[in-house]
């Protein structure tokens, strides 16, 4: 009996392994039009559908004080209407070609994302193409968008503990750089900012030598390419952008914030630590760390604060994708009855207990493991696929390296992560954010 | 290996022909039931070296009467270990191989399972199925869980968007039935004993009441005989009374459920009233309108309420179906200043329905759209997985995903009038808002009978 389970077992295994087609680096078809665009192709028949994710070169980063939220704004205007589809016509006439989209803006990036069926490749070319090289910004749309986007900046603080403290821990960890403020904006801006700011964004940033477009599902590359050159090719380059030439002076010393919203169940705390950008050598590290912290529940923190001394109810570590120097986050809710003081201490013993004593090869494995699993699971769907492609392309400088992702992880040893930890992890290093219910008055203290 | 020949002789294998047209068909699978009652659907899916399992018991809120929570408490417990692993070394196990495991109820039924990569297959679908039949239930881990739990209760109130639907369902289905809730409530829970918890799924985790739900790249047959050696042992047992479910009734007036959270800047808000069940022989059609109304960028409601107004960020429309009724409402949040005004609006535009109608031109955008939105749905393993779960839970077959095209294509301006009339809740529609009550208090009168409850408080009475 054991000996039957075994061969087919191994049968089943090899199986297995040679049925499903994994993406490879060959798979996408890449290609430059003379104007500056870089587009990205790849073929996949599993549904009879396809996306175009259009990722342009500009977010919160690209901003100065008076326009902030603007990239986010100008996400929000670009399907306010151009000159062959006016107000209204760009979703009217994408929904009834079967298509539907959506869009997103962070420090760094907006893109805008199509999906639909093939057969409506074509009318989603000419769509893009009209909002890139006409778009016709209206003074009545503005204003109605600048309500549609304060809402959007209400419900997040409304609902979100998370958004209501990240705004003022970004806003003490950055006092030069663009990264200072949130992506949605001041409120103070939102309502100010002006029909010739959005004009000269537009001709600035979305200028198609500013664009990455990937476009992933049930296409022919050589159908791709001939609407490119039909729709996008006219679209006529601009100047390069300036460069953003702020550095973020060193901390050295810990900044701490605090921000009292009423209906706080129990503390929050987010620490918040600058860590290189993401094409620095020690990235692959500082990911793995992200990871060994608080992915799954045997994880550090998630092992140690909750299911340990339950001291907390929640915790999560976020590494953002990032062109300039940004933060490392690690985020904890306090369990019932423990106060803000003492979940702090306690994230930060864990912290040092790898600057001390560094992890184990098993850690170091387990995250290997996970990402090949993480890998595969993004690659299950046209939409992850097309959105990791042009992210590495935008992050990484080039979409290659996602297939040399597994090696570059393969690489980081022990030392590396406890190295990284040494240096960044630091208190002085560090911006700490408490959110709570309590107000943060005391007479007493007068 | 005996058994599993007599197994195979039980198999109904289900074959869906693909259409001349090329309409989308759901791909093939292998539903069976083993000697013991369990029923298992198997669908091979190659694409990436992943498998997505779930593990499907027939009880829900619905079923837990006083013990409010007690069905979701139960499916949470289920994996915090099991009698040869700690729970610590059963996450340790599970995380080294970056397999992620899930667990949850609803209304009508709980769930739990992984997806993991498939050469992992041999490793994670043992300690699956000791989670199901041979759990640890440590009062240790039950009591850190349970503390854990009552204030996760408390934080949810921090929110309103992950509150509302509860009082809705209160407000339209009454205290039982579909208007449990899930989660339970702090006095509730507080009272469930890991006992209780033992009894439950004694009670009702039967192969009989179960099926087995495995979707991704595997070989079924080599699948069918490891399902064999790890559920066939797996006693078969009568199930406890089921209760009788008492569904909505037409409501004779409108009420309004005013929930105040005094720290609220925005106002939430639903609309809406009786829905319809999941196997509705209607359901597409229905669908098609509701895209029109409220479930997509151009739909009337979004148009009206975030496009022409500016009044929020976004609002829609939908209908929740559970295996015997369900609920319609209309969903949006605006500032507290333009609660009313937000409101006024989103009935008015919903009243168009009756008023103006659904002309062809919008009926052929709206039938594009869901018809091109529709294979994306079922796109990976996890998606299929969850789709044969609800068929599995709610009672229904892919009758509805092999017609859809063709539903959708037959569907005509006067047959969106009839499912209009009998579908859409147009008298007595029922309220909940949820922002500061003082500034909208003596406003919202208008619309029905108000109760003002405070989001933190526990008992609701209903008037």
């Amino acid at each position: 009996m054991k000996l039957v389970w075994q061969t087919l077992l191994l049968i089943s295994t090899l199986l297995a392994q040679q049925s499903h087609a994994a993406t490879t680096v060959q798979d996408v078809n890449a290609f430059t039009l003379d104007n500056g665009m870089k587009i990205m192709v790849l073929e996949d028949s599993s549904i009879p559908n396809a996306n175009m994710y259009v990722f342009w070169r500009v977010g919160s980063r690209n901003e100065y004080p008076g326009i902030t939220g603007l990239s986010h704004f100008f996400e929000h205007m670009m399907f306010n209407g151009a000159k062959k589809y006016g107000p209204k016509m760009f979703d009217q006439t994408m929904e009834a070609a079967g298509g539907s989209n959506n869009a997103y803006t962070t420090e760094n990036i907006t893109v805008y994302s199509n999906w639909f069926p093939t057969s409506a490749m074509e009318t989603i070319f000419a769509l893009e193409a009209d909002r890139i090289e006409h778009l016709a910004i209206d003074q009545k749309m503005l204003d109605s968008e600048r309500e549609v986007v304060s809402s959007e900046r209400t419900t997040g603080l409304e609902n979100s503990n998370f958004r209501a403290i990240w705004e003022e821990v970004k806003g003490a960890a950055f006092r030069a750089h663009p990264y200072s403020w949130s992506v949605i904006g001041h409120a103070s801006d939102i309502e100010n900012w002006r029909l010739d700011d959005l004009k000269q964004y537009h001709k600035t940033y979305y200028a198609p030598n500013n664009a990455v477009v990937v476009i992933a599902g049930d296409v022919k590359v050589a159908d791709v390419k001939k609407l490119a050159l039909q729709y996008f090719a006219p679209i006529p380059a601009q100047p390069k952008p300036r460069a953003i030439h702020t550095v973020e002076p060193e901390q050295k010393g810990e900044r701490r914030v605090y921000l009292q919203k009423e209906s706080v169940t129990t503390p929050n705390i987010m620490m918040a630590y600058h860590v290189p950008n993401t094409q620095h050598e020690d990235h692959y590290a500082l990911d793995i760390l992200n990871s060994i912290l608080a992915t799954g529940k045997s994880s550090r923190l998630y092992n140690a604060l909750i299911s340990e001394q339950q001291l907390a109810s929640d915790i999560f570590t976020y590494l953002p994708e990032t062109i300039d120097a940004n933060l490392f986050y690690l985020y904890g809710v306090a369990a019932k009855d423990v106060s803000a003081q003492t979940l702090e201490k306690a994230m930060i013993a864990e912290i040092n207990r790898i600057i001390k004593s560094g992890v184990t090869e098993k850690e170091l494995q387990k995250v290997k493991n996970q990402k090949m699993v993480e890998f595969y699971r993004t690659m299950s769907t046209i939409n992850g696929k097309a959105d990791t492609i042009g992210s590495y392309e935008i992050y990484f400088g080039d979409y290659q390296k996602l297939f040399t992702a597994p090696q570059s992880y393969n690489q980081v040893t022990n030392a590396d992560i406890q190295r990284v930890a040494k240096t960044y992890l630091i208190k002085a290093n560090r911006t700490v954010g408490i959110l709570s219910a309590q107000k943060d008055s005391n007479d007493a203290d007068l | 290996m005996m058994r599993i020949f007599k197994t195979l002789a039980l198999v109904s294998l289900i074959f869906t022909s693909v259409s001349s047209h090329g309409a989308y068909q759901l791909p093939s699978y292998e539903k069976l039931t083993l000697d013991n009652g369990l029923t298992l659907f198997l669908m091979e899916q190659h694409e990436v070296p992943l498998i997505d399992i779930s593990i499907v018991t027939k009880v829900g809120a619905v079923n837990d009467a006083a013990q409010s929570g007690l069905a979701n408490i139960t499916v949470e417990n289920l994996v915090l270990g099991t009698k040869s692993l700690t729970k610590a070394r059963l996450d340790d196990q599970l995380d080294y191989i970056g397999a992620s495991l899930f667990s949850s109820a609803n209304l009508e039924f709980s769930q739990l399972g992984a997806s993991f990569a498939s050469k992992d297959q041999h490793q994670v679908l043992p300690l699956l199925s000791e989670m199901v039949l041979s759990p640890r239930f440590e009062q240790a881990e039950f009591d850190k869980f349970k503390k854990r739990y009552l204030l996760q209760l408390e934080q949810a109130k921090e929110s309103p968007k992950s509150v509302i639907n509860q009082y809705f369902n209160r407000l339209v289905f009454g205290e039982n039935g579909y208007g449990s809730s899930v989660t339970g409530d702090h006095k509730s829970v507080n009272n469930i004993t890991l006992s209780e918890v033992k009894n439950h799924h004694h009670a009702w985790y039967t192969p009989n009441n179960s099926a087995v739900v495995v979707v991704g790249d595997f070989d079924s047959k080599q699948m069918k005989s490891q399902l064999n050696a790890l559920f066939g042992q797996w006693q078969k047992a009568p199930l406890p009374q089921q209760p009788t479910l008492q569904l909505a009734t037409t409501p004779k007036h409108s009420k309004l459920l005013l929930v105040n959270k005094s720290d609220a800047i925005e106002t939430t808000f639903l609309i809406g009233g009786k829905g319809i069940a999941r196997n509705n022989p209607h359901s597409v059609g229905i669908s098609v309108i509701n895209t029109i109304l409220g479930a997509r960028f151009t739909s009337w409601l979004n148009d009206a309420l975030r496009v022409n107004a500016g009044l929020t960020y976004g609002a829609r429309s939908r209908f929740d179906a559970y295996s015997q009724a369900g609920n319609f409402y209309i969903s949006t949040f605006t500032k507290t200043a333009t609660t009313i005004e937000a409101v006024d609006l989103a009935i008015a535009t919903y009243n168009k329905l009756w008023e103006q109608g659904i002309d062809e031109q919008t009926l052929a955008s709206a039938k594009a759209y869901v018809k091109g939105q529709f294979p994306p749905k079922f796109e990976t393993s996890s998606q299929l997985n969850a789709l044969l779960v609800d068929m599995y839970g709610y009672g229904f077959d892919e009758s509805y995903i092999n017609t859809f095209e063709q539903q959708v294509n037959s569907l005509t301006p006067e047959r969106t009038k009839a499912l209009i009339t009998k579908y859409f809740p147009k008298e007595n529609l029922q309220f909940v808002l949820v922002g500061k009550a003082d500034e909208i208090r003596e406003k919202v009168t208008k619309y029905g009978q108000v109760t003002e409850v405070n989001i933190q408080d526990e008992q609701i009475n209903i008037y």
